[in-house]
């Protein structure tokens, strides 16, 4: 298990992605060069109205720099209020934290299942492969969204040079869809999914979809959940949730990132 | 000179004043990750029931102003495999260990007691007989002073050992509660549990949590806490251990002063897991800079007007 930091960090670049999505990397991370895909950081506000901190899954990081990038999606007051941050505003990250996702082995095809604001920990993890040698043309990398606006970071997922599929629910980018229909989709239309391995990051009724594509097609994988979580650190046990073998499971610090048909979602 | 940070709860000493909250700290592996847990005064596991219990479906948290909802319900190992599993990594650990107990009945405290009593790695244990969020028992024996007097003498009588009783604020007088623990024998209080409290979706009209209450904790009640180490101080003679929205040096100083002898640190663990260890350093800075040469020369110096 790593040991996470707890230490401040500075925010060295805010970028507005549009449809209240934004990128912001922070600096002086001591840990930055251990964040692997699918770890997230505790993220603690310079100010008393936010009481808890707030879990943020790592979307990049740059090891020698110190620095890492979150993308959050203003959904209520606290991500308001990251949003809100100016260069060189203090923030505290206790991380990384969590299991992080298990690379696939290279000759392995790859369906990447991101839904919304879940793709941030997935084009983490596609960069990673495709930094290590993954052949590009393995990896199938779904994202679904209402409209072209939740799409984001377009550019930056086609320079990594996979195959991308952007799905929408009204059409306006991509397939006309759910992004788990035009992935069953794909896998039906594909001879065997033996060499295949599924990863997936999105809204519980994606995850949902997901996990029983998996089961039904016989691919495994892993999924990364979201819950509210108080610590982080598994000593709360504010965010279990139920697994398929009986019992429960913390979100934070036994997963995030489950295997398929681990947890009842 | 280093000012001397020893307390002693009824005749075990600690190292420092801080301790982890019960239920904030599950059975300390997490935190053994982060800091020797030697650096604590003594750790307080989970409550330990007789059987294993998993609790509230979720949401069982919510945020609220300054501090947080909970209505965990009490999950926990149980009894046997707190033995099995727990107990023997908390033995290695050099620092005090106490066990939290819970029950639903007098009988379910007195086995999971009897149990503990022969483990010698549990130092004291303290006796929940004030948590908000289950619907049997808990709560109901902590507001009565003939049920808390007959709960903690049944324990008595099996747990040879220090026993705390921890003591609930959702009470008309908490200081006749601490009286009738004391008369069934209890060796020192922790004050205070959780404050009963709710919170409501106004979109879904739901409660924000499964249980539709739960227990209020952080810097929110802290006031209502020192109020009520004072005025368990003022009634016996008996140890406090102060709790309730401990954050900082400071916090841990005012109970001090308001009669606490230790204090256990909750909901700021879940902020900054290194809270304690961080109050006792500063701890120590405010007492030299002040010339106070021992922490327990603290205990009840509030000078009241």
């Amino acid at each position: 298990m790593i040991k996470p930091a707890c230490e401040d960090a500075y925010l060295i670049q805010s970028k507005d992605l549009r449809n209240s999505y934004y990128s912001l990397t922070f600096g002086s991370f001591s840990k930055a060069g251990q964040c692997r895909p699918g770890h997230f950081v505790h993220v603690q506000l310079p100010c008393s109205d936010v009481f808890l901190r707030r879990p943020m899954s790592v979307a990049s990081v740059s090891r020698g720099k110190k620095e890492i990038e979150i993308i959050l999606k203003v959904l209520g007051r606290g991500t308001r209020m990251m949003s809100d941050l100016k260069k060189g505003d203090r923030i505290n990250i206790l991380g990384p934290l969590g299991v992080p996702f298990r690379l696939p082995r290279r000759s392995q095809t790859v369906i990447m299942v991101a839904g919304g604001v879940g793709f941030p920990p997935l084009l983490y993890l596609a960069t990673e492969m495709v930094a290590k040698g993954h052949d590009q043309a393995l990896i199938e990398f779904f994202y679904g969204g209402r409209s072209a606006g939740d799409i984001v970071e377009k550019p930056r997922i086609k320079k990594l040079g996979l195959k991308f599929h952007p799905v929408t629910e009204d059409g306006s980018l991509g397939s006309l869809g759910l992004v788990t229909q035009a992935v069953e989709e794909y896998i039906t239309s594909r001879k065997g999914t033996v060499k295949t391995v599924m990863y997936g990051c999105g809204p519980e009724g994606m995850l949902k979809e997901t996990d029983e594509l998996g089961r039904k097609y016989g691919i495994g994988g892993q999924l990364s959940l979201e819950a509210p979580m108080p610590c982080g650190i598994g000593i709360c046990l504010g965010c279990v949730v139920n697994l398929r073998q009986g019992g429960h499971a913390r979100v934070c610090c036994d997963g995030p990132v489950f295997d398929i048909g681990e947890v009842i979602l | 000179m280093t000012p001397d940070m020893k307390v002693t709860i009824a005749g075990v000493e600690l190292a420092n004043p801080l301790m982890t909250a019960s239920g904030c700290c599950g059975y300390g592996e997490e935190l053994a990750n982060l800091y020797p847990l030697s650096r604590l005064g003594a750790l307080v596991t989970k409550s330990i029931t007789l059987k294993p219990r998993l609790g509230h479906p979720v949401p069982r948290t919510a945020e609220t102003a300054s501090g947080m909802l909970n209505a965990i319900g009490l999950a926990n190992v149980g009894i046997d495999d707190f033995i099995r599993e727990k107990i023997p990594f908390l033995a290695k650990q050099k620092t005090v260990v106490i066990v939290n107990v819970a029950g639903s009945a007098i009988d379910e405290y007195v086995e999971v007691s009897a149990r503990l009593n022969d483990q010698p790695a549990v130092d004291m244990i303290e006796l929940n007989i004030s948590c908000p969020n289950v619907n049997e028992g808990g709560m109901e024996f902590g507001a009565n002073s003939r049920l808390t007097e007959q709960s903690v003498a049944a324990v008595r009588k099996v747990f040879s050992r220090p026993i705390i009783a921890k003591l609930s604020p959702n009470v008309t007088s908490i200081a006749d509660i601490a009286d009738a623990a004391a008369q069934g024998g209890a060796d020192a209080f922790s004050v205070i549990n959780s404050l009963v409290g709710t919170s409501v979706d106004v979109d879904s009209w739901r409660p924000r949590l499964t249980n539709n209450k739960g227990g209020l904790t952080g810097p929110a009640i802290k006031p209502v806490a020192l109020a009520m180490v004072n005025a368990v101080y003022e009634r016996s003679r008996l140890p406090i251990v102060g709790i309730g929205g401990i954050a900082t040096w400071s916090d841990a100083v005012e109970f001090m002063l308001c009669g606490a002898t230790a204090m256990q640190v909750g909901t700021a663990l879940f902020i900054d897991p290194f809270t304690p260890v961080k109050i006792v350093n500063e701890m120590k800075t405010y007492l030299k800079k002040k010339k106070i040469s021992a922490a327990r020369d603290l205990v009840g110096k509030v000078r009241k007007y």
